[in-house]
């Protein structure tokens, strides 16, 4: 139970870290790549691809190690997930872009206006949204995957990680960290909600 | 083609960087002979010069630091002699017969005299200055080859002694001669060149069974390990070649080679790293296949299913149970549960429908502002921006997915290898993996063209 509670607290706090550090990089970046010049589309891809092109299980892996302190080690992979993050909004935004202008007109008829672009902000946030909403889930199916294979420092924090990818399970702790983590990506996804689904 | 390279060769460079980071992390993890050279750039290479010369100093000063020198001196050898015999004269007396008494091992080892004549140190001296009048001639790359080539040609004790006598100096030159085994011919050749080999290192010599290809090769290939980690210890650094050393005496130009020898390396476990990919590739493949294909398909049809229903409960029945399939690491409860008796297919089943639930929970929440379209054409709209995330969840998936049900995946066996820092294995099964990311968010921008950065002039 007392690793539950821990791993509660470490839940809401790493998840909460998470979703901010991920936002505050990647709304600038993703905006920027939609609207901006083509060299930093392209610079972001790059970045995209080198981050994407491991499973993020060991990119964590090498970071909790590199980093030390859970708080760096949270921090970095917020890092990470932001630049993923501001990708899959560029490409929300590009494609929104194709849809107004395929259905009003020449590209780029409206590109300049500021309130169609904050328009279209606002529609790409859905999916970004959705993906925020997955970051507690993300942090903990990370944390019981490196448990799993060994991969987790030995001096970190007690998590719902733990319990998770532990052997054998403790049945009723599987089942409330299951539960919790659900419950918590819900409750996320509640509070995102703002817009209507297709 | 060219952005695909380089975004590999970035990557393998950050990939290196981090099974390094995570070992000097873990004290667990074994140390890679490799392990002092610096990661991607060697400002000061060391090659036989230096070493001779630092050896000679600390030698010709006496005191602690003397005993170590004079081994290390011993084992360089005939390398070591084109550097040290000429400075000889340049030093002072006593100093001078210092370093001609450290070199007796390697006097012993050529063949060219006894312990007990070399007892003295005027009379040590007095003996490799004549030695040096009369055997500089020998000690050339083109005769040193021109000997190596002879041994390995046909066997003759005059020609494995000539080779003796230049001592360490031959072995570039030895290592290169071992060439591939195919017949029996090769496996004599590399018998007789190994002997000279263990001989010069002084190194246990194994004698190869008649007629056991795999054996000499075996043999070939410890020879040519020991060749990467002490290679640049017998050969001068000079000109272009003290150039190259900066990128390869580093631990990234040392895989490097490795991958270059052939075979992507080898593992810890003496297998070639390309054989380890090939075996755990099927499963990994079929894998990606299933939760790629099946995923995607069950994702669209099940966000179709969801918009389709006006009541509340089934709608908040789908959005839980999309959101704990992507939310919750199935596969370790899973592979709890079922023990023994989960295998390849629960794996593809549970990789197909926690990325289904994730696609769901996208495609539910992505908007079209034009004007309505088949619902075909809106789920292949929408899934657009997915080509740049869909990838690496599926693949993060299988990972998790080998690890909880032990499957001989390439995924699993990175994390094995990054765990046991086995460089080469590590590297070869991530760079498959990243290929293979790349090459599927490449494809993903060929569906949909306008969404790659090089559309970005569309603006």
């Amino acid at each position: 139970m007392t690793d539950y509670v821990h791993g509660l607290g470490f839940a809401a706090l790493a998840g909460s870290l998470i979703i901010a550090v991920a936002f505050l990089v990647a709304l600038p970046l993703g905006a920027l790549a939609a609207s901006g010049p083509p060299s930093l589309d392209t610079a972001l891809r790059f970045a995209c691809d080198l981050v994407s092109s491991l499973p993020t299980l060991f990119v964590a892996a090498v970071l909790w190690a590199w980093a030390g302190r859970s708080l760096s080690y949270v921090c970095a992979l917020g890092a990470l997930r932001g630049l993923q993050q501001a990708w899959l909004l560029r490409c929300e935004l590009v494609r929104l872009e194709d849809e107004e202008s395929s259905a009003s007109g020449p590209p780029g008829h409206h590109s300049s206006r500021p309130a169609f672009s904050r328009r279209r902000l606002r529609a790409a946030l859905g999916p970004l949204l959705v993906s925020a909403s997955f970051g507690v889930a993300w942090l903990t199916a990370l944390d019981a995957g490196l448990t799993q294979a060994g991969l987790r420092p030995a001096a970190a924090l007690p998590t719902w990680g733990i319990v998770l990818g532990a052997r054998p399970l403790d049945p009723l702790a599987t089942v409330l960290a299951a539960s919790s983590v659900v419950a918590l990506t819900v409750l996320l996804q509640r509070v995102f909600r703002q817009q209507r689904a297709i | 083609m060219l952005g695909l390279a380089l975004t590999l060769t970035a990557a393998s460079a950050g990939m290196l960087w981090a099974v390094v980071t995570y070992g000097a992390h873990r004290p667990a993890v074994q140390q890679s002979p490799f392990a002092a050279l610096p990661l991607f750039f060697n400002a000061h290479p060391t090659g036989v010069r230096e070493l001779a010369a630092a050896d000679v100093q600390h030698i010709a000063r006496g005191g602690r630091a003397a005993a170590a020198a004079t081994l290390d001196l011993a084992r360089l050898g005939g390398a070591a002699l084109p550097y040290v015999l000429p400075a000889l004269d340049s030093l002072e007396p006593q100093s001078r017969e210092r370093v001609a008494l450290a070199l007796t091992p390697v006097a012993v080892r050529m063949g060219v005299a006894s312990a007990d004549e070399l007892r003295d140190g005027a009379q040590s001296v007095l003996f490799w200055t004549r030695f040096w009048q009369d055997r500089a001639i020998d000690f050339r790359v083109a005769v040193v080859r021109h000997l190596t080539a002879r041994l390995a040609e046909r066997s003759l004790a005059l020609r494995r002694e000539d080779l003796i006598h230049v001592d360490t100096l031959a072995m570039p030159a030895l290592i290169e001669a071992l060439g591939k085994v195919r017949n029996e011919a090769d496996i004599a050749r590399v018998q007789r060149l190994s002997s000279v080999l263990s001989h010069v290192t002084e190194l246990p010599e194994r004698p190869l069974p008649i007629a056991d290809v795999a054996a000499a090769q075996r043999a070939a290939d410890t020879w040519r390990d020991f060749w990467a980690v002490h290679g640049s210890e017998y050969v001068a650094l000079d000109g272009p070649r003290r150039l190259a050393a900066t990128f390869v005496e580093t631990r990234y130009g040392k895989w490097l080679a490795a991958v270059l020898r052939g075979g992507l390396g080898r593992t810890s476990n003496g297998e070639s790293a390309l054989s380890l990919i090939q075996r755990g590739f099927v499963t990994t493949a079929c894998l990606l296949l299933i939760g790629l294909g099946g995923g995607f398909t069950l994702g669209v049809v099940w966000s179709r299913f969801e918009r389709s229903r006006t009541a509340c409960v089934p709608r908040s029945a789908s959005l839980l149970t999309g959101t704990a399939l992507a939310a919750i690491p199935c596969a370790t409860l899973v592979s709890v549960l079922a023990d023994r008796g989960a295998g390849l297919g629960t794996a593809a089943c549970l990789v197909m429908f926690a990325t289904a639930g994730w696609v769901s929970r996208h495609l539910a929440r992505s908007k079209l502002t034009a004007r309505p379209r088949s619902s075909l054409t809106a789920a292949f709209s929408v899934s657009a921006p997915l080509g740049a995330t869909y990838p690496p969840i599926v693949l993060s998936a299988i990972v998790l997915v080998e690890l909880g049900f032990r499957l001989p995946g390439v995924g699993r066996s990175a994390a094995l290898a990054l765990a046991s820092g086995d460089v080469n294995a590590w590297m070869a099964a991530s760079l498959t993996l990243a290929l293979v990311t790349l090459v599927l968010r490449q494809a993903a921008d060929l569906v949909r063209p306008r969404a790659a950065p090089h559309a970005a002039s569309r603006r």
